[in-house]
């Protein structure tokens, strides 16, 4: 473990085949390339994010370094140990959290379930209890008052920490994180971060983040990467990646329609089509309003926000608010991904 | 910092943790874990006696006490139920509660992680059967029930170690499936078909016979009816000997298969 990467990733590519059903016999063989040449690399101490719409290949890179699945072409060293040769040693330096609503036994409490665990990764004795209890207090499981109540009582935060508690269980110097935030309530996912920091920077780990919260990515990561259809597309400090779009302006434009049902396709269409907008996001904000995030040239802001006003209220869309903001990861996003989007 | 090596025994005790804690917390479970052989004895009784008398049924089966036979062979037949479900089943399950990836990724081969997961079935529940079965047999036939079904938990764990690797086999084949078919649930009622525990083996199709001659459960079956009769001696000896071998075999068998098994499960994925 003396090399400074943690984690490297060279050229991997990783098809599917999956088999289409056309009438009652008749099955169409399709091959998807989840991957299609992936490098990365995360150092010791940091804290790095790979982020990418759902189908990106997030998952699949994750299941990759995590020894879960084999790469069809190229190759990935953790802690040092080959992926493919050497997988059973590279299980033994990494902590690994693939869900967090499922991957417990539900009739089994928090800290039955950790021992179980714990016990699966060579721990004993006093030994094995002390660590339980540290962990279950570093999450904050102890302190909630849940280590000892029945898995299936646990609220989705809850399963969340204990997900945590697991990958920490046998002290890995490595975390590999799929979503490990995915559908918490705020104060839950800021409690997850927090940790995901912490260990990165007080215990030197290296942590391997996949999410598509690009706001989550600003706040924790070190580094990012950007993976959209299996390539990734840009790499960097979010401040680097930030200055990518530093001459473009984010304009946000919050909409509501009559029916709270926004045909996405169809907008998205009229957009491109009408205004010939490339660059923009459609989302839902936490109030249930509609959110869309357009990157427009300097000079140009009020001419496109007149443009979209135009187009929102023709097509009977009420417009509730209009922002002009600092450019974000999610720009950098919406800026690199508008051509693979089409 | 230190990366710990994982032992077989290691993975043992974490098996055995969760199988005592899952009882422990579920007590309608436990309690219904002993009801079974019950029912499983009412439903033999009830076929052997569908047909005629008592004596028939006894003659039919070679036994000298029919209530002696059922008591044993349900207690055998609910051990294979057991194991057959939770070591074949093993895979399917933790699939769908989501610990399968978490279990694979235990820093050891497939093939050792699935056999060390199959032990607390193998010695807990036939346990579970021939404590639940003991009363009957102790009041029926006193000590002489007693010490029959005591030593036919250990021919039961006998016949269950070439079973659960035969189960092992089936948990590992469940992962190159993509589909949620219940390949283990199939397996049992096949394994009792041809086991002779509802009527003898020499009444099945040849081909079944056949096929009864690789299936421990059968063996198992002919120990319980030698202990219930006071004749079969040479019976018990052939049974012990074929359910020895049988135990080496589709336990060493399960290592090479389930290499294999790791390695296609590695390429396609396992969910």
């Amino acid at each position: 473990m003396s090399s400074s990467s943690a984690i490297i990733a060279r050229g991997l590519v990783k098809r599917y085949v999956t088999y289409e059903r056309r009438g009652f016999l008749r099955r169409v063989k399709k091959t998807i390339e989840a991957l299609r040449g992936v490098d990365l690399e995360t150092r010791w101490g940091e804290v790095f994010g790979l982020l990418g719409p759902n189908g990106a290949g997030k998952t699949t890179t994750v299941k990759i370094l995590s020894t879960l699945l084999l790469p069809d072409k190229g190759w990935a060293r953790v802690a040092g140990y080959d992926v493919v040769s050497e997988y059973i040693e590279v299980r033994k330096h990494i902590g690994v959290v693939l869900s967090v609503e499922r991957g417990f036994f539900w009739k089994l409490t928090g800290r039955e379930n950790l021992r179980y665990f714990a016990m699966l990764r060579g721990l004993r004795g006093v030994e094995l209890e002390k660590r339980v209890e540290e962990v279950l207090r570093l999450v904050s499981l102890t302190e909630l008052g849940a280590a000892d109540k029945l898995y299936e009582e646990y609220s989705l935060g809850m399963k969340a920490r204990l997900a945590l508690a697991r990958a920490l269980v046998h002290d890995p110097p490595i975390l590999i994180l799929d979503e490990p935030t995915l559908g918490l309530d705020p104060p839950s996912a800021r409690r997850i971060r927090e940790l995901i920091v912490r260990l990165a920077r007080e215990e030197g780990k290296a942590v391997l983040v996949t999410t598509h919260n690009m706001y989550e990515a600003e706040l924790i990561c070190d580094r990012v990467a950007i993976i959209a259809k299996g390539r990734i597309i840009a790499k960097g400090s979010p401040e680097e990646l930030k200055s990518l779009v530093a001459k473009e302006v984010p304009v946000i434009v919050r909409f509501t329609s009559r029916s709270t049902i926004v045909e996405a396709s169809s907008l998205e269409a009229k957009l491109r089509r009408e205004l010939g907008v490339e660059k923009f996001s459609l989302s839902v904000d936490k109030e249930g309003r509609n959110v869309l995030r357009v990157l427009a040239r300097p000079g140009e802001e009020e001419e496109t926000i007149a443009r979209i006003v135009g187009l929102l209220s023709g097509i009977g869309y009420r417009v509730r608010s209009i922002e002009i903001a600092k450019p974000s990861l999610e720009d950098v996003f919406i800026a690199l991904t508008s051509g693979e989007e089409k | 910092m230190k990366a710990l090596s994982v032992r077989f025994m290691d993975a043992v005790r974490a098996e055995f943790y969760s199988y005592i804690r899952f009882y422990k917390n579920n007590r309608a479970f436990l309690f219904a874990a002993f009801i079974w052989p019950y029912l499983m004895m009412m439903l033999l009784l009830g076929l052997g006696y569908l047909f005629g008398d008592p004596r028939m049924y006894a003659e039919r089966l070679g036994v000298r006490s029919p209530v002696l036979f059922v008591v044993s062979a349900s207690t055998v037949a609910m051990s294979s139920v057991f194991i057959i479900d939770e070591v074949a089943g093993y895979t399917l399950y933790n699939r769908w509660n989501g610990t399968l990836p978490y279990l694979i990724l235990v820093p050891m081969p497939l093939s050792k992680r699935l056999l060390s997961a199959s032990i607390p079935s193998v010695l807990l529940s036939p346990a579970i059967s021939v404590i639940s079965a003991l009363p009957v047999a102790v009041y029926i036939e006193g000590l002489r029930g007693f010490m029959l079904v005591t030593s036919l938990y250990a021919s039961i764990i006998l016949g269950m170690l070439p079973l659960a690797g035969l189960s092992v086999i089936v948990a590992g084949l469940v992962l190159t499936t993509k589909e949620e078919s219940n390949v283990a649930s199939s397996l049992a009622p096949f394994m009792l078909l041809v086991s002779g525990v509802f009527y003898p083996v020499t009444i099945l199709p040849k081909i079944l016979q056949e096929v009864s001659v690789v299936v421990p459960v059968r063996y198992v079956v002919d120990i319980a009816k030698s202990l219930a009769s006071t004749t079969a001696a040479g019976q018990l000896y052939v049974a012990i000997y074929a359910l020895t071998l049988m135990a080496f075999a589709y336990n060493l068998f399960t290592v090479p298969l389930l290499s294999r098994v790791e390695a296609r499960v590695r390429m396609y994925g396992f969910e």
